[in-house]
């Protein structure tokens, strides 16, 4: 594949792998997240326990978790792989996991869809240019019509039950980690693979199909708030305007504003991935803002995305807000304070330029590589 | 390495890893320098890179994606969002018709 274009890449196969995979099911939820966002707001205004309850309103909760968000995802999903025709069997192939399960079916449905897709897009290719003419739209038609059947019939009786066991079994996780006081340590594993460009993975793939589960039970989740927090990317940001290299001290205003404000994240991976030691103040910071979240029982009613603090305060559950903020806050003023004593508080010498300028990696696709490693 | 001049350039696509959040910052701030231009500017899913685009401009985390699904196409890796080098030689190249190297 290496072409005199793209030098072959070398030692990033296995990261460019997770990327993609993570990718794949980040890319069946986030095109729905304005839906998931709704169903939140919905959640949030009107069940009993919230800011106006109304119980003809609060009727919408229900089917919309149960059917709405996962036909959309499972639609999502089976267009990512055989386009239009991929998303109508998709979505109909999880109408047979929502049927075959009593939790909601995201992960379900992120199984289901592609893989029907799937085998939709090799019926396609094996009889292409076969059909005689005139019968292309009923051959069309009744083989998507049959194979949304069949796998709408599997995931109810096979697909359905299991996951139903797995979502239930990472759901008891999850419980079995708060109970137990240890989800800070969570912060330990996502906080070096969000800098690696897993961030949507782990949130949208991960996190977003076990808080929905939560919400619809009590109401609120700490998972939407775990990688989302824009607390700990302001402390490190920072920390570079007050201590970072010079040459890079007056970039970091703009980029605060990005990522605190406008909840584009990405904007500080950079920044850590130029001193890989600052992953520590990354992961303490985060340790600590979910800390907060855990001790005060914040949660919000939906996935904030982008990781906006605006983002924040509109989803935060309410009666969480006192806790949501001082997470934030907790978590800037932890990763700030680490980062700051990582970085020498400015003093020391070699660290007044980054350890690879980015002039000199644009340059040099060596050093490029390197960082890639 | 390879030589792209900038006057060869129709469509610039930056790729991020949903296609909905830093490459659509990036692609807005592109198309306002490149506006005069007419090189067309659009944002996309790393894993969906358009056949016809000219040029990828993405972060170097995501370098290695790219190449994966474009191995054919010219991809300039970047490291920070704001006024990275590497991104400002491409506006060059292409508002001055010079020749890019990638």
């Amino acid at each position: 594949m290496a072409s005199s274009y793209t030098p072959e890449v070398s030692g990033s196969g296995f990261r460019a792998r997770v990327q993609k995979l993570g990718g794949y099911l980040a890319g069946m939820v986030m095109p729905n997240i304005g839906a998931i966002i709704a169903w939140g707001l919905i959640t949030a205004l009107f069940i009993p326990v919230g800011w106006l309850p109304n119980e003809s309103l609060a009727e919408l909760v229900g089917p919309m978790i149960t059917y709405l968000l996962p036909i959309l995802i499972g639609y999502t999903g089976g267009r990512m792989v055989h386009g239009q025709r991929g998303a109508v069997v998709g979505a109909t192939a999880t109408m047979g996991v929502i049927v075959g399960a009593d939790v909601p079916m995201f992960l379900g449905a992120m199984i289901i869809a592609p893989l029907t897709a799937y085998v939709l897009k090799l019926f396609d290719n094996a009889i292409e240019g076969k059909i005689r003419p005139g019968f292309e739209m009923l051959v069309d038609n009744f083989s998507a019509g049959i194979v949304g059947a069949g796998f709408a019939i599997l995931g109810k009786l096979g697909i359905g039950p299991v996951v139903n066991t797995l979502t239930n079994a990472a759901g008891d996780g999850v419980d079995w980690l708060l109970d137990h006081s240890l989800m800070p340590l969570v912060s330990i594993l996502v906080e070096p693979a969000k800098v690696l460009f897993l961030n949507n993975a782990i949130n949208h793939g991960v996190f977003s199909p076990l808080g929905v589960q939560q919400v619809a039970e009590s109401g609120k989740s700490i998972l939407f708030m775990i990688e989302s927090n824009p607390g700990p990317g302001l402390g490190l940001l920072l920390a570079y305007f007050f201590f970072g290299p010079k040459s890079l001290r007056p970039t970091t205003p703009a980029a605060m504003i990005i990522h605190f404000f406008g909840g584009i994240h990405e904007i500080y991976f950079p920044y850590v991935l130029m001193k890989p030691r600052l992953i520590l103040a990354m992961m303490a910071g985060g340790m600590a803002g979910v800390a907060t979240f855990m001790i005060t029982g914040a949660g919000t009613v939906a996935s904030p995305a982008p990781g906006s603090i605006f983002a924040f305060f509109a989803v935060t559950a309410k009666g969480s807000h006192v806790g949501m903020i001082l997470g934030v806050i907790i978590a800037a003023a932890v990763t700030f304070g680490v980062a700051s004593l990582l970085l020498g508080f400015g003093k020391l010498k070699s660290d007044q330029e980054p350890d690879e300028t980015p002039d000199e990696t644009a340059d040099d696709p060596e050093s490029s590589r390197k960082e890639n490693a | 390495m390879a030589t792209i001049n900038g006057k060869d350039i129709r469509k610039l696509v930056v790729a991020c890893d949903a296609g909905m959040g830093s490459s659509v910052m990036l692609a807005s701030t592109l198309r306002k320098q490149l506006g005069k231009s007419g090189v067309a500017v659009e944002h996309t899913p790393v894993n969906s890179i358009p056949a016809d685009a000219d040029v990828v401009v993405c972060h170097s985390g995501l370098a290695a994606r790219a190449r994966l699904v474009a191995p054919d196409k010219p991809i300039v890796p970047f490291q920070i969002f704001l006024g990275d080098p590497a991104v400002n030689r491409v506006v060059k190249a292409i508002q001055q018709g010079t020749d890019l190297n990638v």
